[in-house]
């Protein structure tokens, strides 16, 4: 189906079509579509996200820039637009505007905009992943242990106990929303020192040593966020 | 995704619920969590000479971890601490014939198997120094 798959060259400029066209053969100057035959070329599948929208690696991004590039290029490859065209064109559309929906919906967020630098640096970050802190499981089970005594108050219908557990269990509630709103702001101090390393060039074992501290933080920060967002809604579940 | 009925089984009736106090002599505790499915895990064993008389646990998760840790409990009951060490995730997967996505599960019972006889062995090291 596409011959010119396997012969990607060493274009400087974003690489966001292959080189070759898949139709006529050509090389393909343009970004998107063929200037030989005018069919629309698809996006590389090993494009990263942040390539894919025309962005920088960095974590704090322009959202407004984002959203343009996303909807100029949602035009760009909108199916609709590839009714009347060939299956493969069709295929094509489909295929880039899949990629793009993907890559904007991961982007547009900060959580998964960092989970997924995470994942484009795990070639590094993935040998300095540490458990979590103890105290924090133990922490985890004894909310759980409450909520179950408030379930079972609640069917037995104590009507003491069951307000005080409440009581408590709001304010624990309370707590942990703040610890998450502290971890969120850290986070993103976190995401200004990752920019700020962008700037500097050479990728040397100094700069490698200053930015292992950063990507563990920021995964140890996400991973024990989504532990506290579950249990918050758990929270919410059981006494909301 | 069904459970297989071996999981549904322990899922329906857990061995060994429930928990001992931690302070007490023998007794040793490992709390482990996943992060990512907000699963939280208690395994205790009350050892006496070199052998575990009696273990229990208390899971918050999926039926997966639920049956994985009563499953536990089971294996290492009678076993001498050096022996409960060798329980591998693997013979959890094996026997609840678990699914690639739940294996997470039984590693996470080996790492409270794990926390549990380091806790132990910690208290006994420390009650024989003293």
């Amino acid at each position: 189906m596409e011959p010119a798959q396997r012969t990607a060259s060493k274009r400087t400029e974003v690489q966001m079509a292959r080189s070759m066209c898949w139709h006529c053969q050509s090389e393909v100057t343009g970004e998107y579509f063929c200037q030989q035959c005018v069919k629309v070329q698809p996006l590389s599948k090993e494009l990263d996200y942040f390539t894919c929208l025309g962005l920088p690696r960095l974590l704090t991004i322009d959202t407004a820039r984002l959203e343009a590039k996303f909807y100029e290029l949602s035009r760009t490859f909108h199916p609709d637009f590839f009714q009347n065209k060939t299956e493969s064109e069709q295929g094509i559309s489909l295929g880039n505007s899949a990629l793009l929906n993907m890559a904007y919906r991961t982007l547009k967020d900060p959580i998964r905009r960092a989970e997924y630098l995470l994942q484009l640096e795990a070639g590094s970050a993935k040998d300095i992943r540490t458990p979590p802190p103890a105290d924090l499981f133990e922490e985890i089970l004894a909310l759980q242990e409450d909520l179950e005594e408030f379930r079972s108050a609640s069917s037995q219908q104590e009507a003491t106990s069951l307000g005080q557990l409440r009581t408590k269990l709001q304010a624990d509630q309370a707590s942990l929303e703040q610890r998450q709103k502290d971890m969120e702001a850290r986070l993103f101090e976190l995401f200004m020192k990752w920019d700020s390393f962008q700037d500097r060039t050479g990728q040397d074992d100094r700069l490698r040593a200053e930015k292992d501290p950063v990507l563990k933080e920021m995964r140890e920060i996400l991973s024990n966020r989504t532990y506290l967002r579950s249990i918050v809604d758990d929270l919410v579940a059981t006494t909301g | 995704m069904a459970y297989s009925e071996k999981v549904v089984d322990h899922f329906n009736n857990p061995r060994n619920v429930g928990s001992f106090k931690k302070e007490d002599e023998g007794v040793g505790t490992g709390i482990v969590g996943a992060p990512e499915c907000g699963d939280v895990m208690k395994l205790q064993i009350k050892v006496q000479g070199e052998r575990i008389v009696d273990a229990k646990f208390k899971t918050f998760g999926c039926g997966s971890a639920i049956a994985s840790s009563s499953l536990a409990t089971e294996w290492m009951k009678g076993k001498t601490v050096e022996e409960a060490g060798n329980i591998k995730n693997t013979d959890i997967v094996h026997e609840l014939n678990l699914p690639p996505v739940k294996i997470h599960c039984s590693v996470l019972a080996e790492d409270a198997i794990k926390a549990a006889l380091a806790d132990y062995k910690k208290k006994a090291e420390a009650s024989t120094n003293m």
